[in-house]
């Protein structure tokens, strides 16, 4: 037996006594008069298996032996009464586990009406009758064309009872059978914003399904039957054995099935999504051979979506759908009027907002394959580590679940250039109103209007984001993210702190090139972003989106400069432009180390942006230190002084420290880095060939202007060849790492490398261009014939 | 599935008269009781007393009493008539050379009276531990457990001890009849196992 088997694998004590410990929590419950089920407690301890649930069994096998062989004649089997409240009874329309539902007749108006009945084996529980009698008059207060009515409430001496309307009609899925799939959606909004009603009145329905929902000829759905299944909960008499008042589960949430949290409206939405599933498939989304089966499918599996069952139906209704059908209530629609809005939307042929975090997951549990197959093809060398970089990638944004709404951010629809545009005039008001002086606005006026701005577009962020709706939320989170340094700097502008120059001189500042700008200091500056990447990094975390990571990076890029700008950097571009990229390096540093420091500790997501500031902020400072640096050229011109100190020898230096990084970054080897390198790889070609040529060009004019000079001679036949040699390097460097850059500059400058050779060197000689043909024939028969010659060498070497 | 209000209801109706609730509330508990008096008879009183003779009694008593009987938690009524048959017993192992006594409280054929008269009522005792599959095979599961854990299977499931009372009753503390309530269960079904085999 499978569970003797389980024993015999899990022998730790410790096991033993959780069981030892639910067994005797199980037999507590019972004794106190819970009628729970085996089955489903032992679904509260997943972890301890079949063993638990046959215990369980054992003990209810010796009360079912200790239980009487004939069951008492206490409560004899009710017959059809003659009449309730007047109404005379005709038959029985229906019964369950709760009570009966009659078909009677209204004598006085000529009309049948349904009479629903409290079973006495529960009417003799004066609770459990004041609640079925007090859910029936909610019930009556309850005014809705899609719910049903009450017509009357039997009295206290007679059986529990109340009468209601007589619906004559077929329940949802039955009556949807034949419909359009645009009627359906009509059917189900109907039903939706029923729902909603109920939810308005904060009554949770909590037994939603196609039988609850009946439909007449006229297409109105009625929804009855609710607030029953709510008291028996209450109760914690939760009778789930089939048929008896549930039926089967298929329309219970998961947090329903696993009866652990208090459930709320979400619960409702979640049964809604089931029976929207029903109604565009046919089949209710989570199926299993038994109960139990069943409940583990509505916890653990997401359903198929419903477009694999019917490809007709849309994708926005599958996203409607499986939306309403999250596990985690806190991903559904938050009520049913969101859902009811989708539905509309949807009808009304907009773009529906549902997107189900379940597309995510499927997507990734697949992805997740396909890159360890990627992974071992790359390890076995069937693909490159550039191929498998840039799968790598196109999957990482399959994967990255914020992609979905952030690739609907950036879908341009009127709503959402609207929204930015919006955000912008925010912005670009608040900067008026730091840059310039009103004098409508003086004093404080300008702090509390910005303030309010600011702190206005922060709450309806954070409010728009928590209730689900992203798109809206991150414009204005990110709008906020620009108000608040803007913010800072009018308070700090008008409280005046900050307010003393950098290094005491009113020149270095920035805002005195800007006379006619409110003189903000560098200090205030500095200040209010110091101060404003708190508040990102509290962003970032409370939305996990990775928009925030780059809003860090660039305002922490803003913060460095502003840095310089306190050191002097005003002062150094009058005087020494060099010195401004020189100071630049440490930033770029920085910025390596810190993206490093952030991808190690496993926030890859965020590290991406300090990267690409990094590498720019390299080119940046290196280029500039190369063109404008004193000291280096002074330091270049004592080293070579036959170099004269040309900037092109710096830029070639330059490249040979490109070369150096690239292969420090392939060392780390993570795919950020990889990116990294590739980004130096790709700035060498050029910074290597262009200064070639361009010191070429200037050794030729040296030359020309004294072409008795033999040394210059020397210089400048010794560029002519150079440059086209390092060319054919480049073409055969390429190979390599697939380095597509250095074979096209290469190709490139070996053009003009062969043109400039004419000029000088082959001046008139028709054997040139002969022999480059004659070269370029052979080489392209021996390329043709490679792997032939290549065993011919190998067999002379031998 | 035991009716968890049923019993408190049947009390109510008791209250008001209703004869045909006490009946049912025997036919409740009969079984359960039958099994507690089979184990607090023990091997020595068991010849001498009928377990079903001081069943009768216990509910003979229970019935003139009832009145006195207050409800105040599930397994209070077991209880209360598990005190009454221990008294039931103890006057039986003082009058058990008595014929006469025991003789006025058989009224229906059972297997320790052979010779009594036929019952009318199928819910009579005197079947209970003639049945084969039922009562009479849960006995000699229990009588092949050893002694420790045929006790902590009677507490929880006849006298119906939840698990704190289980560990005051045994000395242990909670955890430990827990385990062993466990165990006990544990062995009880590998007897049911073999059985099977």
């Amino acid at each position: 037996m499978t569970d003797e088997q389980d024993n015999t694998n899990q022998p730790s004590l410790d096991r033993e006594r959780l069981i030892a410990d639910a067994v005797a929590a199980y037999h507590d419950l019972r004794l106190q008069g819970e009628a729970i089920d085996a089955d489903e407690y032992c679904r509260d301890y997943p972890e301890l298996g079949l063993e638990l649930r046959a215990q369980l069994f054992a003990l209810d096998e010796i009360d079912t032996v200790l239980m009487p062989n004939e069951t008492p004649r206490a409560t004899p089997a009710p017959e059809l009464p003659e009449r309730l409240s007047g109404y005379k009874i005709l038959g029985e329309i229906g019964s369950g586990g709760m009570g009966r539902v009659l078909l009677a007749f209204d004598e006085r108006l000529g009309r049948k009406v349904a009479v629903k009945t409290l079973s006495p084996r529960y009417a003799g529980n004066p609770k459990l009758r004041e609640r079925f009698m007090r859910e029936a008059r909610a019930l009556a207060r309850l005014d809705h064309p899609n719910i049903v009515r009450i017509y009357n409430l039997g009295d206290a001496d007679e059986e529990p009872h109340f009468v209601m309307e007589r619906i004559e009609g077929a329940p949802l899925t039955e009556a949807a059978r034949r419909l359009a799939l645009t009627q359906k959606i009509d059917l189900m909004l109907k039903v939706v914003l029923t729902v909603d009603f109920l939810h308005q009145r904060r009554m949770i329905h909590r037994d939603l399904k196609p039988g609850n929902i009946l439909v007449g000829p006229d297409l109105e759905p009625k929804v009855l039957d609710f607030g029953l299944a709510a008291q028996v909960d209450d109760l914690g008499e939760r009778l789930t054995q089939a048929g008896e008042i549930m039926g089967t589960p298929d329309y219970f949430s998961p947090e329903q099935a696993r009866a652990a949290a208090p459930l709320d409206a979400r619960s409702d939405i979640f049964s809604l999504g089931a029976i929207l599933y029903e109604l565009i498939t046919g089949a209710p989304p989570f199926r299993g051979e038994s109960a139990r089966d069943q409940i583990r499918s509505i916890c653990e599996h997401d359903p198929a979506p419903p477009r694999r069952i019917n490809p007709a139906i849309p994708g926005e209704l599958q996203n409607i759908c499986l939306k309403a059908l999250e596990k985690d209530p806190s991903q559904r629609y938050q009520s049913a009027r969101e859902m009811a809005d989708d539905l509309a939307r949807l009808l009304a042929g907009e773009p529906v907002l549902a997107l189900p975090s379940s597309y995510a997951r499927m997507i990734a549990g697949k992805v997740e394959q396909h890159v360890r197959d990627l992974d071992g093809w790359r390890q076995d060398r069937i693909l490159s580590e550039q191929e498998f970089d840039s799968f790598r990638k196109l999957y990482d944004r399959l994967v990255d679940r914020e992609d979905a709404w952030i690739m609907e951010v950036r879908r341009l629809s009127l709503s959402q250039v609207s929204l930015y545009l919006g955000g912008w005039l925010l912005v670009t008001g608040a900067a008026l109103m730091a840059l310039f002086r009103y004098f409508g606005l003086s004093g404080a006026a300008p702090v509390v209007v910005v303030s309010a701005v600011t702190a206005s577009a922060c709450y309806s962020g954070v409010r728009v984001w928590r209730r689900g709706r992203q798109r809206i939320g991150v414009a204005f989170l990110l709008a906020f993210c620009l108000l608040l340094p803007i913010l800072l700097i009018i308070a700090m502008n008008d409280w005046g702190i900050f307010s003393s120059f950098t290094k005491g001189r009113k020149d270095l500042e920035l805002f005195h090139l800007f006379p006619a700008f409110k003189q903000t200091t560098n200090a205030q500056l500095w200040w209010a972003m110091l101060l404003s990447l708190p508040a990102y990094l509290w962003l970032r975390r409370f939305t996990r989106s990775s928009v925030f990571s780059l809003v860090i990076a660039a305002m922490a890029a803003l913060l460095a400069l502003l840095t310089l700008l306190r050191m002097g950097l005003i002062e150094w571009l009058g005087a020494d432009p060099g010195k401004v990229y020189f100071y630049l390096i440490p930033i770029a540093i920085f910025f390596f180390a810190a993206g490093l420091a952030i991808e190690r500790s496993g926030h890859s997501s965020d590290s991406r942006y300090f990267y690409p500031i990094a590498v720019g902020f390299t080119l940046i400072a290196l280029g500039g230190v190369a063109t404008f640096h004193q000291p280096y050229a002074e330091w270049l011109k004592s080293v070579a002084p036959v170099t004269r100190a040309q900037v092109e020898y710096l830029f070639i230096f330059n490249a040979m420290i490109y070369l150096a990084l690239q292969y420090a970054c392939e060392r780390v080897s993570s795919p950020q880095t990889r990116w990294v390198a590739k980004s130096f790889r790709f700035f060498i070609p050029g910074h290597v060939m262009t200064p070639l040529l361009l010191l070429g060009l200037t050794a030729s004019n040296l030359w020309e202007q004294s072409p008795a000079d033999s040394s210059l001679r020397l210089e400048a036949r010794l560029f002519e060849v150079l440059l086209p040699f390092v060319a054919c390097l480049f073409v055969f460097g390429s190979v390599a790492k697939q380095m597509k850059n250095f074979f096209v500059t290469g190709l490139l400058f070996l053009g003009i490398g062969i043109v400039r050779l004419q000029r000088d060197l082959f001046r008139d000689r028709a054997a040139w261009p002969l022999a480059l043909l004659v070269i370029g024939f052979l080489l392209m028969l021996a390329a043709a014939n490679y792997d032939s010659i290549k065993r011919a060498a190998r067999r002379n070497q031998r | 599935m035991e009716q968890p209000t049923s019993t408190y209801d049947l009390l109510a109706r008791i209250e008001q008269g209703d004869e045909y609730a006490f009946r049912a509330l025997f036919v409740k508990y009969q079984k359960r009781l039958a099994l507690l008096i089979h184990y607090k008879l023990g091997h020595e009183m068991r010849r001498l007393a009928d377990v079903e003779d001081v069943l009768q009694e216990t509910f003979l008593e229970a019935f003139r009493d009832i009145k006195r009987f207050r409800y105040e938690k599930p397994g209070g009524f077991l209880s209360w008539l598990s005190r009454i048959a221990d008294h039931v017993i103890a006057d039986a192992a003082r009058f058990h050379g008595r014929q006469k006594r025991r003789a006025e409280l058989v009224r229906f054929r059972s297997v320790g009276t052979p010779d009594g008269p036929e019952p009318v009522d199928s819910a009579t005792p005197s079947r209970l531990l003639a049945e084969k599959e039922g009562l009479q095979e849960l006995i000699q599961k229990l009588d092949s457990l050893p002694e420790d854990y045929r006790r902590a299977i009677l507490l929880a499931k006849v006298e119906g001890l939840s698990n704190a009372e289980m560990a005051e009753q045994l000395g242990r503390s909670r955890e430990a009849a827990a385990l062993l309530l466990h165990r006990a269960i544990k062995r009880f079904r590998e007897i049911r196992e073999s059985d099977k085999r």
